[in-house]
């Protein structure tokens, strides 16, 4: 298999991804079974996708991850899914790709037409285009727990109207254009069905070039050769998304990368840092660089540079975009590189995978990616003019849902700062954790919270006891079940809010409660308030007349921390089946109290 | 080995998952089932976008053979 990859790895063209992917699938291998890196994946639709659907299966094979694909035939996709014993419906889809054009939907004669159709016929064929569309997601969605993916129309370049097009109410143009915000208004309060931008794709791509005719009028190929494997990394976005791969920090250089030369060597006044040029562009990469802060991707620095010399920048230069408080961590020494990045996650408390480090400097780079492979170390242009350009294209912080504990994640760094500054000049960590006047809020989750707690399910690696990846589709039916409860868990502190950092979920079974998952932002470790959390659980049990609470964990590469949880709050006689240790709380014997520091509240009795 | 037939085994390797010292002229579509429609269709479009040449519909249905897709290559060059 790794040979299999390899000449698809250093070489994505699609001959490359295509033959890799009929070579796989000569192997005839199925994806393990529970296993969190599988990923079953249909691609289906209205012409012949095979080139996509090898394409995403080889390149999501790259990433990791086990896939089997099932590729839907030619326009039946119908068929597929409404008929609830096909093919599509005989494995437990992750994702669905539908893919669906326009012209496989509208009238033969619809072009032809179209300059001679009164608004009102425009306005009614545009609405049966995107009600088509919609009945089909809406057949998936029943159907299936699976995470939908449908494309959006590609707007034509072409208009039978000429320059006059959008002098008209709905000209041609504006004929898909309509159809497009109408398809995205449908979808924008849907967590499962995603609306995939082809049209923005194609026009970064150059419309011109997105079909190649002669396999389009040969075997209803839509793509060409070139734009087949762009449009697989756009689908791929959201698999990593689904998959929690998200990057979630930019580690950044100082010189030569936040501005131009050198402040040691430079000065205040000499360094290249100015709205307009030389300079311009470092601010603008900068602007760009808290544009992805303000969504909450966490900032921090990893410079070989004497401490005051940058620090008087940040302070004092005029044009400077980032402040000391848009970082969560700082590195300004002149220990290698590797070893700051080392002890920034440690300092962040995230993993090595989710930082990204832009350096302008290769032997830098060389060196991080040498000890750190797990780090994205980002090929930086020569050319800083083209830094902008290259953090726009990189799309590797995708999430499923922008929470609001996204939106003040950099604040809350801040918090985070603010504590250790607390903690270090507390005598115990009793001491410290007395101060910080924790309040926990825990609570059956509720709709506006379980977006958030998806999220956390999907990304959260380290404090995660099972790591089981539930999707929404999937949470929903737990809330609505008898037999689990699902918990979210809100921190409050005076320093801030944190937000929804914790989740459990309970699978009630006769007189015992198997905690099913439990887990927490990395964020908030170190505080008891796990304790807290487990004291909510008892205490329900206890009012549900529960004898036995039982805890599973699954031990992965990434959650030693929370390995001896049930172990430090009394449960016992762990027994290990397959990969799942469960350990026993006896009820009658044992308990688990909030700890006197935290305060919780409960909403609902 | 000229530039011409580097390409071409490129291609006729990985579209037919064979190794390029295995294509033999006498390599026949009717006898090697990896060559099925769509691995024809990959054919013919990569030969296409590699020599920007393209091919009339009845001259993709008639290739048979390895020997067939040289043959109108080395014509299709030559004109």
């Amino acid at each position: 298999m790794k040979k299999i990859l390899e000449s698809a790895r250093t070489d994505p063209s699609y001959l490359n991804l295509w033959s890799a992917y009929k070579k796989i699938q000569a192997l005839g291998l199925a994806a393990p079974d529970d296993d969190p890196n599988t990923l079953r994946l249909a691609v289906i639709g209205s012409t012949t996708l095979e080139p996509l659907a090898a394409c995403l299966d080889v390149k999501t094979r790259l990433e990791g991850f086990f896939v089997e694909t099932f590729v839907g035939g030619f326009n039946t996709y119908r068929q597929e899914v409404l008929d609830k014993s096909s093919d599509l419906y005989k494995a437990k889809q992750d994702v669905i790709v539908l893919s669906i054009d326009a012209a496989s939907i509208l009238d033969k004669m619809f072009l032809s037409n179209f300059a001679r159709m009164s608004d009102k016929e425009r306005q009614d064929v545009q609405k049966e285009l995107v009600e088509n569309i919609l009945s089909v997601v809406s057949n998936l969605e029943s159907g299936t727990s699976a995470l939908i993916l449908v494309n959006n129309f590609v707007v034509p370049v072409f208009t039978p109207l000429g320059v006059v097009d959008n002098k008209q109410k709905i000209g041609f143009k504006r004929f898909f254009e309509g159809a497009n915000t109408k398809l995205a208004e449908k979808l924008e309060k849907n967590s499962r069905v995603f609306l995939v931008d082809l049209d923005s794709a194609a026009s970064a791509f150059g419309k011109s070039r997105i079909i190649n005719w002669n396999t389009w009028y040969r075997g209803s190929v839509p793509f060409s050769e070139d734009f087949t494997p762009i449009l697989a990394d756009e689908y791929l976005r959201y698999i990593r998304a689904l998959k929690g791969r998200a990057k979630k920090c930019i580690v950044l250089d100082l010189d030569n990368t936040l501005w131009g030369g050198i402040i040691g060597e430079d000065g205040i006044e000499g360094i290249k840092l100015g709205n307009t040029a030389p300079g311009i562009e470092y601010v603008e990469f900068q602007r760009n660089l808290l544009s992805l802060y303000n969504r909450g991707v966490i900032l921090a620095i990893c410079s070989k540079n004497n401490p005051d010399d940058a620090l008087k920048v940040f302070r004092e230069h005029p044009s400077q975009v980032l402040k000391e408080e848009h970082f969560a961590a700082m590195k300004i020494n002149w220990q290698n590189k590797a070893a700051n990045i080392a002890e920034l996650a440690k300092e962040i408390n995230i993993g090595l995978d989710s930082m990204v480090f832009f350096d302008d400097n290769p032997v830098e780079r060389a060196q991080v990616s040498q000890v750190h492979p797990e780090v994205l170390v980002v090929e930086m242009p020569k050319n800083p003019r083209l830094y902008r350009e290259m953090i726009e294209n990189l799309n590797i912080f995708d999430v499923l849902s922008l929470t609001s504990e996204d939106m003040t994640r950099g604040e809350m760094y801040v918090g985070k700062r603010k504590r250790t500054e607390l903690e270090q000049s507390a005598t115990s960590i009793e001491d410290f954790l007395r101060t910080l006047d924790l309040k926990v809020r825990i609570d059956e989750v509720n709709d506006f919270d379980t977006p958030r707690v998806v999220q956390l399910i999907g990304k959260t690696n380290q404090f995660n006891l099972t790591t089981r990846r539930y999707t929404d589709a999937e949470v929903n039916d737990f809330r609505k079940s008898k037999e689990r409860v699902v918990y979210s868990m809100a921190v409050h502190d005076k320093f801030g809010d944190e937000g929804v950092v914790g989740v459990a979920i309970v699978r009630k079974n006769g007189n015992d409660w198997w905690i099913d998952s439990f887990l927490m932002s990395c964020r908030v470790i170190g505080r008891s308030i796990e304790t807290a959390f487990l004291a909510k659980i008892v205490k329900d049990a206890r009012k549900a007349n529960v004898a036995r609470i039982i805890g599973e964990y699954i031990p992965t590469k990434k959650n030693t921390p929370a390995s001896d949880l049930y172990e430090r709050h009394g449960f016992g006689m762990p027994a290990t089946m397959d990969d799942v240790t469960s350990w026993i709380l006896n009820l009658d014997e044992q308990t688990i109290d909030v700890p006197e520091w935290i305060e919780l509240t409960e909403a609902k009795q | 080995m000229t530039d011409f037939d580097d390409k071409l085994l490129d291609i006729l390797s990985k579209a037919l998952l064979i190794e390029r010292e295995e294509i033999k002229d006498d390599l026949k579509r009717k006898d090697f089932e990896p060559w099925d429609s769509m691995a024809h269709l990959v054919i013919v479009s990569e030969i296409e976008n590699e020599f920007e040449i393209f091919f009339e519909d009845e001259e993709v249905v008639d290739i048979w053979s390895v020997e067939d897709i040289k043959n109108l290559l080395k014509q299709k060059l030559a004109s």
